[in-house]
């Protein structure tokens, strides 16, 4: 079936490599916090268990344990014990299967930090100020930073003159620094936006006007700080893509043709289009992975908020947990833009028809 | 009345500097309905502003100096590049271009392109009726229809794409065609095929005047009725294809005829001379002829005297000395 | 007369690209062989296999099947063959680099020698070079590729073969992007090359007329088959094959009837 759809084949192969990479992701994900030196069971009980005598102190590591899955059950879910009464620690492969198992299953293990809070609980919270915050702001930065970019190859002179540095600058700039800049611009020199959170602190989240009002006035600083890094620098691509488009013999041809302008831009802006996609499917983690701490920074009730937090306190499932989402959701965008640049281009769609040369 | 009537016509380039280069100084010729005239020359010698010239159409850094086209009697210098580009390029003037791999958009298919061309002349084109009429016309000129408006110019060969330009360029039945070496990407087969091709559009009278630019005088032999050779933005000859071919009389011409060859008997002996040096830089001023510094026959008053044509047996030939 | 010993030999050469219903045989079950100091021209419409066949003397395309031998040996050493077979290729400006100077990227070519001249050797043979296809050195002094002519850039690419001195050179189209007027020096240099450097040549091209004119030997080619060869009178002036009629007929030559209309 496969030889006879070259498009089914196309995806099911590019599909079979995002699956090895995220298999090499998840990995990664259990294994590196691993390497570490801490041991987050000691920094709890560090944590809670202060006042416990010895063996209190020891029924609740014991807990603990099994509750991370550190050590070995048998059947009746008790803790396995060797000769001389210490808990059966499990092996690392078997702590891996039954990791990726959980992990299937949609089971991110439990916070160490918010004991006994699930972490998908915690992501649940967080993820829809994250997405909030990132869809919008990649999409438009992408789409107006290469409208931008466009106009400003098409129209030349004193638009593109001052627009093309802006960009440059824009681009020039760090996610992180950029947010600080606008926060101590807008927020603390000419305090017309607040610094920090995702609304007003002294409201408790519903569907009412004050408090959607509030997350509007709240989304401002963010939003910018992120879309404008990200337009400018698309538009620079854009910009010297569609110049080279410009000069290229189909553009020549057409004007001499006496096709329309608006056909040409159209042309030029599809062409053009195909090479930033690609950049796009390159780029896309590093947007999403500074738009996080542009959250950090403006301490946003988001992904990149939960992150820093677990990270400040030795959070490993959460940190697990966050990593591996923001993992597979650039691994999913990056199929999509893979996907869409094989049905845009007709050359790739050719390459594809013709057995891939 | 000839249809096509170039006059005096000065061309130039405006560099960043403020210079202005003369690409094109002081071309006239006219032509009637139903003639093929071939421009010879190398490349850099002003064909192709020559071109955009004769198109009205001035993208910067080209601007025109002075001088006149006229088409059908009406001139279509000075006029808004709207005007132009709606009344006049594809309607009046029609341009057939070099490169078969690069005129084509690689993303949009043939008949989307053709019907781009339709759209951007003819208000109120029902779609329908538009792709039935290209359907038509390519299956009047001789394309393999069904196969070619559907695909993507990546799919089709080099021939197959060149003929594919030329139906697009000629879609609204221009008076006027110019084909700026529109073979010389090509093999000699599919040279042949596609010169054979525009002798089938001539003769369906879809267009019936053309100026044919190459470099290959050989090929002009069998193309055009008079032949025009451009040296460094000039003619320096022009008359009719057996004067230009068999009875060179500028040193130019016979240098190009010189270089030619061909498998013939005795070819192996007669040794091609190639045309040393290179053409003038057109930034600085020449105050003597352009070809002066190239030309075999050369006398130290070519250097000084501006050469203006004359008329040699029957031609004009732009050099005080030839005979 | 060229001598005895063979540069290349092809036994049941064969080229597939593509697999299963999709393949096609660019080169088709070839078995020839060149000998030293001969000019041989491959000559066929485009899609005849004869850049393939270029490539694969110069080894950068694998052949499918058969034997092919560069002085009686299989090629086994990019580099060491590279020493030795050279390439003049179609498009000059797409062979140079743009930010380097023309005269840097010249002298960049002694990179494939096995021991590198002195400093002033290389500057010396570089003017030689230029010499011999008749550029006075200071005129490209500082110059970049955009700021020459096509023709004077092909004769770049043929100054690089000056520099080089390969025992083979292997022209794929040479004098297809210049001016006609350009064409005829060109062939002289090929043929300087061979009598003053004793250089074996494989020159490929469309065009009949020009193999007439340079080659000792030319092989017509037509989907991956050699269909005729000889000396350029037997093919040029008697050929006996359609395909090298067809070839022939397609020249516009001035004096027959090419077209009728």
């Amino acid at each position: 079936m496969l030889k006879r759809y070259p498009t089914v084949r196309y995806i099911v192969t590019r599909g079979g490599w995002y699956f090895l990479t995220f298999l090499v992701a998840v990995t990664l994900n259990f294994f590196l916090p691993r390497m570490g030196k801490s041991n987050p069971i000691d920094i709890i009980m560090a944590k809670v268990g202060g006042g416990l005598d010895t063996k209190a102190a020891q029924a609740k590591e014991e807990a603990y344990l099994k509750e991370f899955g550190l050590v070995e059950l048998d059947a009746q879910k008790n803790i396995r014990r060797s000769a001389d009464g210490k808990p059966v620690r499990t092996p690392v492969w078997k702590q891996f299967r039954n990791y990726v198992g959980m992990c299937l299953r949609g089971d991110l293990g439990t916070s160490f930090l918010n004991y006994p809070k699930k972490v998908v609980d915690i992501i649940k919270q967080a993820i829809p100020w994250t997405i909030a915050l990132q869809l919008p702001t990649i999409i438009f930065g992408w789409i107006i930073g290469n409208v931008l970019g466009a106009l400003a190859a098409y129209r030349r002179g004193i638009f593109d003159g001052v627009f093309f540095p802006l960009a440059l600058l824009a681009n020039a700039m760090p996610f992180f620094a950029f947010g600080m800049l606008l926060m101590y611009l807008f927020a603390i020199i000419w305090p017309i936006f607040p610094a920090v959170g995702g609304y007003a602190g002294n409201l408790v989240p519903t569907l009412s006007w004050t408090f959607l009002s509030s997350m509007a006035y709240h989304y401002i600083l963010p939003f910018f700080s992120i879309f404008l890094i990200l337009a400018g620098g698309q538009a620079i691509g854009m910009r010297s893509m569609c110049i080279y488009e410009l000069g290229t013999d189909y553009v020549k041809y057409a004007k001499w043709l006496g096709v329309r302008e608006n056909k040409i831009l159209m042309y030029m802006f599809r062409n053009a289009m195909l090479p930033q996609l690609t950049g796009l499917a390159l780029s896309i983690g590093q947007m999403i992975g500074g738009a996080l701490i542009t959250e950090m920074i403006f301490s946003y009730p988001g992904l990149g908020m939960a992150l820093l937090t677990a990270i400040q306190g030795n959070d490993y499932p959460v940190i697990q947990g966050c990593t591996l989402l923001v993992t597979v959701s650039v691994l999913c965008a990056n199929f999509i833009v893979d996907i869409l640049i094989g049905f845009l281009d007709p050359r790739v769609k050719a390459g594809i028809a013709g057995g891939g040369k | 009345m000839p249809i096509f009537e170039v006059d005096n016509l000065h061309l130039h380039y405006l560099t960043r500097f403020g210079a202005k280069i003369p690409a094109v100084a002081g071309v006239t010729f006219s032509m009637e309905k139903g003639e093929v005239l071939g421009i010879a020359g190398e490349s850099g010698c002003g064909k192709s502003t020559l071109v955009n010239g004769c198109m009205g159409l001035f993208i910067p850094p080209l601007w025109p100096t002075s001088g006149n086209v006229r088409v059908d009697g009406e001139s279509i210098m000075g006029r808004s590049p709207k005007d132009v580009r709606k009344n006049i390029l594809g309607r009046k003037v029609a341009m057939i271009p070099q490169g078969a791999f690069n005129s084509l958009n690689p993303t949009r298919k043939i008949k989307d392109q053709a019907a781009d061309m339709i759209v951007s002349h003819e208000s109120n084109v029902d779609k329908k009726a538009l792709y039935e009429r290209l359907r038509q016309r390519f299956d009047l000129i001789g394309m393999e229809t069904e196969k070619v408006l559907g695909a993507y110019p990546i799919q089709l060969t080099a021939g197959t794409r060149q003929r594919c330009v030329i139906g697009i360029s000629t879609l609204l039945d221009p008076k006027m065609v110019i084909a700026d070496e529109p073979t010389s990407a090509l093999d000699v087969t599919t040279q042949k095929a596609v010169i054979r091709m525009i002798f089938d559009l001539l003769d369906k009278q879809i267009f019936s005047t053309m100026i044919f630019i190459t470099h290959e005088l050989p090929l002009l032999r069998h193309v055009a009725n008079r032949i025009a050779v451009m040296y460094a933005g000039e003619f320096v000859e022009l008359g009719t294809t057996d004067q230009v071919i068999f009875d060179p009389r500028h040193p130019y011409t016979k240098a190009l005829m010189g270089a030619m060859l061909s498998a013939e008997p005795g070819q192996r002996q007669r040794k091609p001379v190639a045309i040393e040096g290179a053409p003038p830089n057109l930034a600085y001023p020449i105050s003597g002829c352009r070809f002066a510094e190239r030309c075999p026959q050369v006398r130290p008053e070519c250097r000084v005297n501006k050469q203006e044509i004359r008329i040699v047996a029957d031609r004009q030939v732009r050099c005080d000395y030839a005979e | 007369m060229p001598s005895e010993t063979t540069i290349f030999s092809a036994k049941n050469l064969t080229c597939v690209f593509g697999h299963g219903k999709k393949s096609t045989k660019a080169i088709d079950d070839l078995t020839f062989s060149i000998a030293d100091q001969e000019i041989v021209s491959l000559v066929g419409g485009s899609g005849c296999g004869k850049s393939v066949l270029a490539k694969i003397m110069l080894n950068l395309i694998k052949p499918t099947s058969g034997e092919f031998l560069y002085k009686g040996k299989p090629i086994i050493d990019q580099r060491f063959h590279w020493r030795e077979v050279q390439p003049v290729f179609q498009d000059p400006f797409s062979c140079f680099n743009f930010f380097f100077t023309i005269r840097d990227q010249l002298k960049a070519s002694f990179g494939i020698m096995k021991t590198k001249p002195s400093k002033k050797e290389m500057e010396e043979r570089v003017d030689q070079a230029l010499l011999a296809v008749n550029i006075v050195p200071s005129e490209i002094q500082g110059k970049y590729a955009f700021e020459l002519s096509g023709g004077q850039m092909q004769r770049m690419l043929l100054a690089r073969i000056f520099i080089l001195r390969p025992a083979v050179l292997i022209a794929d189209e040479p004098t297809s992007m210049v001016d006609a007027c350009v064409r005829a020096s060109i062939l002289d240099y090929l043929m300087k090359l061979k009598k003053e450097l004793s250089m074996t040549i494989v020159f490929i091209t469309h065009d009949i007329g020009l193999a007439y004119y340079v080659s000792d030997r030319i092989f017509i080619m037509h989907r991956g088959k050699i269909v005729e060869q000889g000396t350029p009178d037997d093919v040029a002036l008697k050929p006996k094959n359609e395909h090298t009629m067809k070839l022939l007929d397609d020249i516009p030559d001035i004096h027959k009837n090419w077209i009728s209309r």
